[in-house]
């Protein structure tokens, strides 16, 4: 009897051995080397142990947003079965979704509300398109503050809160250090994404909204405002005179190198400084970013998403493996191992992750608080007309009164 | 005699064997111009969510009211107007330097010929880096006579003087091979005689070189302009278009419409009048060489 018994089990295990190697699939996921993949590849790792018979593949390519942004729609219009997996920026979801490139997940979450009620709330919108869910909630990503501490210290300066006091403090730092290397500020202002960001971070400050309900609402005199602010850190001495030649990698290598006591980033910039080709390492702290004076704080929000393409032929393991790795577990995971931050509230109250990085501790507020680009399918060339003509401006290729209007001319042509 | 299949008359034959490549030709030109004539007629936008729909000319309306469009025409006809006499002149140049009997020969034709084997992107990135403000080796070399850096993307005019300058820079290599082939067929008495005849290294070189070397002028100036009608890689790669809109091609801005924006109407409407205003390019110059 037992020996019949263990028999049998052998053959059905045997059997379900040779039925998953038949279906060994292999899913090829879309990272970018922006998204460590090296430490995405431990996540899959974990997720093929969990799912004996699912492979998966990493494919790299493209460093900015935008190259990753053309790449995918080149394969998406080309309707490719090659891509299963791939991670969008938080600009994103909007015109994925109205091109029906992602697979709707909301008849394979269970219960949709739920599940989007544990993400942090900017995800759980950025993600759901009109009632569509079009991706899952990767990392999170925000606008941070970055000064020097020692420096700070040395000149009995406190961290700015308005950006009127940290040009004022950037002023006495340059005059004292008399190192003509050393710049104020560093914020980005050539024609890419985070320039974007660069304008509306302001315009926020004051209180006022680029896009509401999909329609503009444009206000000049605060679109005025965001340009003084910038041309006159620039003017001052502040901001270097080449801002308009900046882009967040310039911003990230400057600050690294101790060429800037304040910069303007992305959150991945704190493994960075903290790395061993550093040479701030220990002397960075991270703060809200400034307000106008007399605004409240306003902070850019990024990250990335995890969607299934529409066009995969594993589409059932695809989801199964972005569920996994939209998890606490590895949003945990991802935060200790690469300072990638989490998408759950709680993770950023975790004691491994507030071991490996400190400052998670009082970030989440800013990513509460922090506003969203304008949410539009046709996000792409909103970003095109904002990033240009700022960059135009703090070039001095064109006065901010012109750049103003061309740039409601065009918001207008798109926004209708 | 009845003819069968086997033993067709001559005509059906030459249609049979011309056959293959006019399906060709149907296939990689006739089908995707086509194609892109009738796309142009429709609202065809990936982001809107809405299937496509015919609206007839209104694309190419759109074109006249788009700020973009006018400064990427009058930049894309600029690089034409400076850079194709620009490495006319510079590729003349380089062949006649190639051209003089140097004992070996080879590292004459290597320098020659690496310019041209340089794939663009790689020119524009290269070159981004030459006349970056602050690590730039263009402002390291202009800091020995002025004490303030140079800010190239600062400038309209500046950033699109060196985009053609890089342009010149790639583009002449290609001329200068175009134009040492054609130096070459000239036959060395021509030279003899003439010095015979007293006339001077200039005057040898105007009734002599030139008038000869115009077969291989006119080839080199039809290439170049119609490449330079489709510049993109080298200001997408150095300037990425900016400051604003200041170096932004026909080319770029239809790759920009097509794939960044998705808008296939709009973009196909752009690729048309950029193949139309090649076409006119080509169709003068085609004529000026039959009439030579």
């Amino acid at each position: 009897m037992i020996t019949i018994r263990r028999t049998s089990l052998l053959l059905a295990a045997g059997f379900a051995l040779a039925a998953g190697m038949a279906q060994a699939e292999t899913l090829t996921v879309f990272v970018s080397p922006q998204q460590r993949p090296d430490v995405m590849r431990l996540a899959f790792d974990r997720f093929e142990a969990a799912h004996p018979g699912t492979k998966v593949a990493i494919q790299t390519g493209g460093t900015t947003s935008e190259l990753q942004g053309a790449y995918l729609n080149t394969v998406m219009s080309a309707k490719d079965t090659t891509l299963d997996v791939f991670m969008l920026d938080i600009i994103r979801p909007a015109q994925f979704a109205a091109a029906n490139w992602t697979v709707p997940l909301n008849d394979q979450v269970g219960d949709v509300g739920a599940l989007m009620k544990r993400y942090l709330p900017a995800y759980a919108e950025a993600d759901m398109v009109e009632g569509k869910l079009t991706a899952l909630p990767g990392f999170a990503d925000v606008m941070l503050l970055y000064y020097r501490k020692d420096l700070l210290e040395k000149y009995g300066q406190k961290v700015p809160t308005t950006w009127a006091e940290l040009q004022a403090s950037a002023k006495i730092i340059q005059a004292g250090e008399k190192n003509p290397e050393l710049q104020g500020l560093s914020f980005q202002a050539a024609a890419i994404e985070g320039t974007v960001c660069t304008f509306l971070l302001p315009y926020w400050s004051q209180g006022k909204n680029l896009v509401q309900d999909g329609r503009l609402t444009w206000d000049r005199d605060a679109a005025l405002k965001s340009f003084a602010l910038w041309t006159d850190m620039v003017a001052s001495g502040v901001a270097p005179r080449n801002s308009a030649e900046i882009a967040t990698e310039t911003t990230r290598k400057d600050f690294q190198a101790g060429k800037a006591a304040f910069a303007v980033l992305w959150s991945y910039g704190w493994s960075q400084f903290q790395g061993p080709e550093s040479a701030v390492k220990d002397k960075v702290g991270v703060a809200v970013l400034p307000a106008v004076t007399g605004g409240q704080t306003a902070s850019c929000i990024g990250g990335w998403q995890w969607g299934v393409s529409a066009y995969s032929t594993h589409k059932a393991e695809s989801i199964a493996l972005i569920r996994f790795m939209s998890s606490p577990e590895i949003s945990k995971f991802l935060a200790v191992q690469a300072s990638l931050m989490p998408v759950f509230p709680e993770v950023y109250e975790d004691k491994d992750v507030l071991a490996a990085v400190p400052f998670f501790g009082s970030v989440l507020p800013v990513v509460n608080s922090a506003h969203a680009r304008p949410v539009t399918p046709r996000y792409n060339e909103v970003s095109d007309i904002i990033r240009t003509q700022t960059n135009a401006v703090l070039a001095g290729a064109a006065t901010a009164a012109d750049a103003a209007t061309q740039m409601e001319a065009r918001l207008r042509r798109v926004l209708k | 005699m009845a003819r069968s299949w086997r033993d067709p008359s001559e005509a059906t034959l030459a249609r049979v064997l011309l056959a293959p490549a006019f399906l060709l030709l149907g296939l990689i030109v006739v089908y995707p111009v086509g194609r892109l004539l009738w796309t142009s007629l429709y609202e065809l936008s990936l982001t809107s969510g809405l299937p496509r729909r015919f609206i007839g000319l209104e694309n190419y309306l759109s074109l006249l009211d788009d700020p973009v469009f006018a400064d990427a025409l009058v930049n894309t006809l600029l690089i034409v107007v400076i850079t194709v006499p620009g490495a006319m002149l510079a590729g003349l140049g380089l062949a006649l330097v190639a051209n003089l009997p140097f004992r070996v020969k080879w590292p004459v034709r290597l320098s020659l010929l690496l310019p041209w084997a340089l794939p663009l992107a790689f020119a524009g990135t290269i070159s981004a880096w030459f006349f970056q403000s602050e690590y730039g080796v263009v402002n390291d070399v202009l800091s020995l006579v002025r004490t303030q850096r140079i800010i190239w993307v600062n400038s309209p005019n500046l950033a699109f003087g060196a985009v053609c300058a890089t342009i010149i820079w790639k583009a002449s290599s290609f001329v200068g091979l175009i134009l040492l082939a054609g130096l070459q067929t000239i036959p060395g008495e021509l030279y003899e005689a003439a010095q015979m005849d007293g006339a001077s290294r200039l005057r040898q070189f105007w009734s002599v070189t030139l008038p000869l070397l115009r077969p291989s002028i006119a080839v080199a100036v039809i290439f170049r302009t119609i490449t330079a009608l489709q510049t993109f890689d080298i200001p997408a790669t150095m300037t990425r278009g900016g400051p604003g809109s200041a170096t932004t091609t026909l080319a770029m801005m239809i790759h920009q419409t097509t794939v960044d924006f998705l808008d296939l109407g709009y973009g196909s409407a752009l690729a048309v009048v950029l193949f139309l205003i090649s076409m006119a390019f080509s169709a003068i110059y085609l004529r000026q060489v039959r009439a030579a």
